[in-house]
């Protein structure tokens, strides 16, 4: 956005300092070179092949118009102007005509030494040539030289614009080398320039023509196109020199194509806004039909009043789109206003500054102010507009991009689904087994140990087998269950050690966390903690001899604590100074191991049992 | 002269729990069935007092003949006689219908004692299994995910109070004494919790199978 705003105040730049320079009159000639700037001549009306002495002469200024001396003159006008030669010795001299129009036959005199082109309809258009004429020196006198330029044109109210008026500008005689420098200057800005931003605009136009055509609901660019197209071959006007047509036909066509010109500028400036209306259209219709109609009316004499009157009308309606346009702009798109806004106002200030000149409220300029500035605009405008629609591409591929992205994005969530689906179903199919291996182990093997327990003769035998049932429904726990919580653990231990312990005569004082334990304990670790607590339990039950037995749980940040202590005789030490092994205190030891824990055992004669079992909170 | 209903598949098994059962209840007449098909037979001919209830059998489960028992003679006192002490299995037994739970891998005195308290109202409740029960309340009490013309079935304060000492593992005695409470009345709350789960659990399963009666339509 940045970028292009200040390409578009280049541009705008750009062209308004080649307008000021352009607009400079051409550099007059350094003092002390020797250049004769000739402002005034005799002026007489005729045809034929020389001044036409027997007619009556006026002396008049350079630059001359017909319109001011001759207005009702159809020409061929004859100017003659008198001059010494400046002393230069042997250097080749020459005369420079800045303007004439429409062209012009040189005599020195007495003999033709230059001619323009046709000097009879369709006349050579040579309104926007300079014209450099050398002065051969066989022909030169030291004094009194007479130059005769006879110029065939228009008056004024046969023609559409000032420009192509009848008139002669001053004439310079001079070294032919320095004024061949001015005309190539000045060739430049009226005519090559003119002819390279033709071709570089038409590609533009051509351009966005295509654009148009291809994306049929953008149609502002198909009426940008074309208006670009209409104006290059309009301003074709001003460097073909010969038409096939004579100057009225001329004349009207041009006439023509700026009601076509007004037309494709509304339609364009209503499209851009969205505005468009089909009354504006007919009436843009009508228009076009009824400027060559009232100007074949208007022909010969009135030319100049009518196409005025119409030319003011267009400026007129352009401008009254260009309000409206922006009107709407700035309501609805901000970020288009001031661009616009700018273009749009230098061209109806343009606009009004040529109806100024062709109704003779300014003079005529140099250089034709409009032919520099309709393209510059041109370009800025149709930049815009190309960048608007390549905007538009870059969305539909941000658009294009996002949902490629949606897509596969989708397809990841599909594929993830489908790995989580297949995952649970390993899940599900593993849960299903474990079940049925711990049905089999209750139907089957505890079936048989319970048979035991029941029918054994030995109460040991059934003790053992009860052992192992209790065993094999705590392993089969380990095998299914799911890790659970810390507190329903502590629940459970709790439940069944009070209530063994009660039933066994024994005082139990317990205390664990209540509140805010919200630690998990692993199905492997409860039931090796369960086993380790059971077998405390049974110790203190079957062995000490306690009245009172104290446990005590604790949870820290990493670790978990489990301390079982009596009052009773304690355990007695073997020969070799190690726990009794009947107490299982070994296989206490090996499970707390297993868990990465360990299982202390404080123990003498007197002292009562303190089991210490300490397991991490992570592994377990 | 009272009838207990003995369903058991180990011959073993069955003859010690007959034995026992006599113990408790000497002038009881003892039916007694291996499969779950006999059992329901013998539920349609005779009235039973008490019924000891085996959950795994080769033709099916236990539980079916503690619902159709509670069905068919709510007045009939179902006691599971099991060797899963887990409340997975435990657990819709208790939905069923059923009124306590006992192991029978439990030395002789332990197992008579336990059944005499059941008979005498006296029902056992671990910690895993008043979880169960706080949990499936919870759900209940939740109007967005209890279906609608389910009979409302809430316990009571105390109800609750007492499941949630049992989920923190207090035996039903050292609530007793937290609560200032007879045992007696204890016991009669958690006769209440059981009464209630099965009520609630009924019209549920009536309810679904009625959903499940208009699918099918």
């Amino acid at each position: 956005m940045h970028a292009c705003r200040r390409l578009f105040t280049a541009l705008v730049w750009f062209g308004l300092s080649a307008l000021a320079w352009a607009s400079l009159p051409a550099r007059s000639a350094e003092p002390g070179t020797p250049v004769i700037v000739l402002d005034s001549a005799l002026a007489a009306v005729g045809g034929g092949e020389h001044f036409p002495v027997e007619k009556p002469a006026k002396r008049v200024s350079l630059p001359n118009v017909w319109s001011s001396t001759h207005a009702r003159e159809d020409g061929p006008v004859w100017y003659r102007l008198r001059f010494d030669a400046p002393g230069t010795g042997n250097q080749l001299l020459a005369a420079y005509i800045a303007r004439v129009c429409s062209n012009a036959e040189v005599r020195l005199n007495g003999f033709i030494i230059y001619s323009g082109g046709r000097m009879s309809e369709p006349v050579t258009r040579n309104c926007f040539y300079p014209q450099l004429v050398t002065l051969p020196g066989g022909l030169l006198r030291v004094e009194g030289n007479i130059l005769d330029i006879k110029v065939q044109g228009y008056p004024l109210q046969k023609v559409s614009s000032r420009q192509r008026a009848g008139g002669l500008s001053e004439v310079r005689i001079g070294p032919q080398a320095l004024l061949a420098e001015t005309h190539a200057t000045q060739m430049f800005w009226n005519i090559s320039l003119l002819q390279v931003i033709t071709v570089a605009t038409t590609v533009l136009g051509v351009f966005l023509l295509f654009l148009g055509w291809i994306n049929r609901q953008e149609v502002h660019l198909t009426y940008f196109g074309l208006l670009i197209l209409v104006w290059n071959a309009l301003s074709a006007r001003t460097w073909l020199q010969n038409m096939p047509f004579d100057n009225g036909t001329t004349e009207q066509l041009v006439c023509v194509g700026f009601s076509i010109l007004t037309a494709l500028v509304v339609q364009f400036l209503l499209s851009y806004g969205a505005l468009r209306s089909r009354v504006i259209e007919v009436v843009l219709l009508a228009q076009c039909l009824l400027v060559p109609l009232s100007l074949v009316l208007a022909a010969p004499q009135r030319v100049f009043t009518v196409s005025s009157a119409w030319y003011l009308l267009m400026a007129f309606e352009i401008l009254v789109m260009v309000i409206l346009y922006l009107h709407t702009v700035r309501r609805t798109q901000r970020i288009h206003f001031w661009p616009m806004a700018t273009m749009l106002g230098l061209l109806a200030a343009l606009a009004l500054a040529e109806r100024a000149i062709q109704h003779g409220w300014l003079p005529l300029a140099p250089v034709h102010l409009l032919h520099f500035a309709l393209p510059v605009m041109f370009t800025v405008v149709g930049l815009r507009q190309l960048k608007s629609f390549g905007l538009a591409l870059q969305a539909a591929e941000a658009a294009r991009n996002s949902l490629e992205s949606r897509v596969a994005e989708a397809t990841a969530e599909m594929e993830r689904n489908y790995v989580q689906m297949a995952e649970l179903r390993v899940e599900q199919v593993t849960e299903k087994e474990r079940k049925r291996i711990a049905g089999d182990l209750h139907d089957d093997l505890g079936a048989k140990l319970l048979t035991i327990v029941h029918t054994s003769e030995s109460e040991r035998i059934s003790t053992l087998a009860r052992e192992a049932l209790e065993e094999m429904r705590l392993s089969v726990r380990g095998l299914t269950g799911k890790p659970l919580p810390v507190a329903d653990a502590l629940a459970d231990w709790r439940a069944e050690t009070v209530s063994r312990l009660g039933q066994a005569g024994v005082e139990v004082d317990w205390r664990s966390p209540t509140e805010d334990v919200t630690q998990q304990l692993s199905a492997r670790a409860f039931v090796q903690t369960t086993r380790i607590l059971r077998e405390a339990v049974s110790n203190v039950i079957k062995h000490s001899g306690a009245s009172h037995c104290k446990v005590r749980c604790t949870l820290g940040q990493q670790d978990f604590v489990l301390v079982v202590q009596d009052n009773g005789r304690g355990i007695p030490m073997e020969l070799d100074g190690k726990l009794d092994r009947g107490h299982g205190m070994a296989s206490m030891k090996h499970r707390a191991k297993q868990m990465q824990g360990q299982c202390l055992v404080e123990s003498g004669p007197g002292y009562g049992t303190v089991i210490r079992l300490t397991l991490p909170l992570g592994t377990a | 002269m009272n009838k207990i209903l003995l369903l058991e598949d180990l011959p073993e098994i069955r003859a010690w729990l007959k034995a026992l059962a006599l113990q408790v209840f000497p002038q009881a007449q003892i039916f007694e069935a291996a499969r779950v098909h006999d059992a329901l037979a013998l539920i349609t001919a005779e009235r039973f007092e008490v019924a000891l209830i085996d959950l795994g059998l080769p033709d099916g489960s236990g539980v079916d003949v503690v619902a159709a028992l509670r069905e068919a003679q709510p007045e009939a006192q179902s006691v599971v006689v099991t060797i899963h002490d887990d409340d997975d299995h435990l657990f819709p037994a208790l939905q069923a219908g059923a009124f306590g739970y006992l192991l029978k891998e439990q030395p002789r005195e332990h197992f008579v004692e336990q059944l005499q308290r059941i008979s005498q109202g006296e029902p056992p409740l671990s910690p895993a299994i008043a979880r169960r029960v706080i949990a499936y309340f919870a759900k209940q009490n939740k109007p967005q995910e209890r279906p609608q013309n389910l009979p409302h079935v809430s316990l009571t304060d105390r109800e609750n109070e007492v499941l949630l000492w049992v989920a923190k593992g207090f035996t039903l005695p050292e609530i007793g004494v937290q609560l200032n409470l007879s045992r007696h009345t204890i016991a009669d709350y958690v006769k209440q919790i059981y009464r209630k789960l099965n009520v609630s659990s009924r019209a549920e399963a009536a309810l679904e199978a009625q959903r499940l009666g208009l699918f099918r339509r």
